[in-house]
């Protein structure tokens, strides 16, 4: 308890550090842990929009469900590995699995990671015998239960990312978890409607490539929509400036707001009223920004939370709740 | 784990009997520390830590500068002038000044200085973070890291409020302050604590270190220091935002931040489920939309 606080004691923080030291050591996570951050993402989401589009219409949608069960696969498989090369005792990987710590969305998100890794290879190996046969019959069914938790643990993987981050104490990732979690899920469903629309175009599905352009186009406008309360929830937390004026600041803002938000929603929309839908060109174009933006989102937002963390008064600042005002109130 | 420790050197060094399955900390009064930087010697020592890089930091006597994988205490010294210029006119982001910057070529008017080390927090955030389990409570609720078992995923670092736990370059694993595992297991007190020549750091027993601590609260006020509180015991700053209390704590003269420390840090964990819930919630929007998009009747 601060018995009898002094004036210099109670009054509001002004900045005083020390010898403009770095109050928090950042984590050493480089590209490897964003990269993953948004292959978690993309994969993760394909296989939550296969199985909405397997229950729509499974025979319309095969072509679809085929691309994303194969995404969710080669996602879980790459980003894992690059899970292993950022340890710095890479050899001791499977100690991930060793406890299982609910506090911790590196210990449940390796488990999220592994069911999801799993059942996505199921589904993509019964894709790949095919239903002739009893047994491709009977792999196509098993493959379509598994689908629906390749969903469902799909939805976490695309999502824990954003607790990953938040439960740390590097001001940028700790000031908004709420934000971070809906910019993370929106990125990641526009990233991964764009990759199936990708696919569905270069397979002139044009059909179906059409419905997974709406679904990118309303996860952009969603995405962009949060971004903008984002930037100004940052601002009441503390951290206008590390957002705007470093390179990784520049990065996240040029990749939330442009690539992964003004030009493909202009793109789509573009699209549908110009060319009533039937330009695959233009359809391209915004998925291909989806995409580059997602990574260029994850990229900026790891960068920012490393840097902040060496940033004492963006720490300080932020590490003042109650505490001082309860002090200046009392007395 | 009830294993009682037949040989209590601590009993005579630090009148603290070690038992399993009691809280024991640190105690560390600033008002005490002359700068011997004896206790950091004592770490390097004992635990067998490598000494780093050395050169003149230019900040006062802190050569030291931070506490590491392999240095496990470290001596602050903050030079404050009475003009109020030093580290706390610097609030305003300009350069900081030295000593022999400006008017005053003199020695500063007060010498704060504060021996840092790992907290041992009660909800310690290092342990929450790490997925292998190489980070524990022990018998005597300090926190220790397994190297053992540690594969450097470096979730700890980031998540430590205090900046204080870090990876070794050469082998890849976490390393911290244990507060001398196997000593207490050998009834010793810490090496730290034992070297101080002014009792700056006092090993014991959380209740009996409290109670000492908050003796010396009132004894300092009485005698004028107003300033003087208690930084990390349960309620106090340092012990915020659900750590519940810092096993290792502080009573400084000065604003937390003038020590290089939060006023009010908080625990990580506590921030999973609203970045979680409002993730999938978001999801769970955007999949009710896909849904109906996918089930529309074609249009063409
Ligand atoms: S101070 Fe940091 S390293 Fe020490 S117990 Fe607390 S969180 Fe862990
Ligand atoms: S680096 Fe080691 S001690 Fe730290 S969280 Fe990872 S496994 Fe645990």
């Amino acid at each position: 308890m601060l018995d009898r606080p002094t004036e210099r004691l109670a009054r509001p923080y002004s900045g005083e550090t020390y010898y403009e030291r770095a109050p928090l050591k950042p984590a050493h996570w480089d590209w490897t842990v964003s990269s993953y951050i948004f292959l978690a993402g993309l994969g993760g989401a394909a296989q939550g929009l296969a199985t909405l589009a397997r229950f729509a219409d499974a025979r319309q949608f095969a072509g679809l469900v085929r691309n994303a069960r194969h995404l969710g696969t080669a996602a879980s498989a790459l980003g894992a590995a690059l899970l292993v090369l950022d340890l710095k005792t890479p050899g001791r990987w499977y100690n991930m699995l060793r406890i299982v710590r609910p506090t911790s969305p590196m210990s449940f998100g390796s488990y999220i990671l592994t069911a999801f890794g799993g059942l996505s290879a199921f589904t993509s190996f019964s894709e790949m015998v095919g239903r002739r046969g009893l047994v491709g019959r009977m792999l196509a069914r098993l493959a379509g239960i598994a689908q629906i938790g390749a969903g469902v643990t799909g939805a976490g993987a695309s999502t824990y990312t954003a607790s990953l981050l938040s439960a740390t104490s590097s001001p940028f990732w700790a000031a908004t978890p709420r934000h971070l979690g809906v910019m993370f899920g929106t990125s990641a469903v526009a990233c991964a409607a764009a990759a199936l629309s990708l696919g569905e175009r270069w397979a002139g599905r044009h059909a179906s490539g059409r419905r997974l352009d709406d679904i990118a186009f309303f996860a952009t406008a969603a995405h962009l929509l949060a971004s903008l309360s984002w930037t100004r929830r940052l601002k009441r937390e503390g951290i206008p400036e590390a957002v705007t004026s470093s390179p990784s600041g520049r990065t996240l803002n040029t990749g939330e707001m442009l690539v992964a938000g003004a030009v493909p929603l202009a793109a789509y929309a573009l699209n549908r009223v110009a060319t009533s839908n039937r330009d695959p060109a233009l359809s391209v174009i915004g998925s291909v920004a989806i995409l580059a933006g997602g990574l260029m989102l994850r990229h900026g937002a790891l960068g920012l939370g490393k840097e902040t963390a060496e940033q004492p008064r963006t720490y300080f600042g932020r590490a003042q709740p109650a505490q001082s005002k309860r002090l200046r109130d009392r007395r | 784990m009830n294993a009682t420790i037949d040989r209590q050197e601590a009993l005579a060094t630090a009148e603290t009997r070690i038992e399993p399955g009691k809280r024991y900390g640190f105690f560390t009064d600033t008002t005490l520390c002359i700068g011997c930087k004896a206790c950091e010697v004592a770490c390097k020592e004992w635990n067998q830590l490598p000494a780093e890089d050395m050169a003149l930091s230019g900040t006062s006597y802190d050569n030291t500068e931070r506490l590491s994988a392999t240095t496990w205490r470290h001596v602050r010294f903050v030079e404050q002038m009475a003009d109020g210029s030093g580290e706390r006119a610097a609030g305003d982001g300009s350069a900081v000044p030295r000593p022999g910057d400006g008017p005053h070529n003199a020695a500063p008017d007060r010498w704060l200085m504060m021996s840092d080390v790992c907290k041992h927090c009660s909800n310690a955030p290092c342990l929450e973070a790490c997925p292998t389990g190489a980070i524990f409570k022990t018998e005597f609720d300090t926190v220790v890291v397994q190297q053992d078992i540690c594969n450097g995923c470096g979730y700890c670092v980031p998540a430590c409020p205090f900046g204080v736990v870090e990876i070794d370059q050469l082998d890849g694993k976490a390393h911290k302050c244990t507060l001398c595992y196997d000593r207490l297991k050998g009834g010793l007190e810490p090496a730290c604590a034992k070297a101080c020549p002014t009792d700056s750091i006092v090993f014991g027993e959380l209740g009996a270190l409290d109670r000492r601590a908050n003796e010396r609260v009132r004894e300092l006020h009485a005698r004028g220091v107003e300033d003087a509180y208690l930084y990390g015991t349960p309620g106090s700053p340092g012990a915020t935002g659900g750590l519940e209390r810092l096993n290792a704590f502080f009573l400084l003269l000065d604003r937390p931040e003038v020590y290089n420390l939060p006023a009010a840090p908080s625990r990580p964990a506590s921030r999973i489920l609203p970045a979680l819930g409002a993730g999938l919630a978001a999801v769970a929007a955007l999949a009710c939309l896909a849904g109906s998009i996918f089930a529309e009747r074609p249009r063409r």
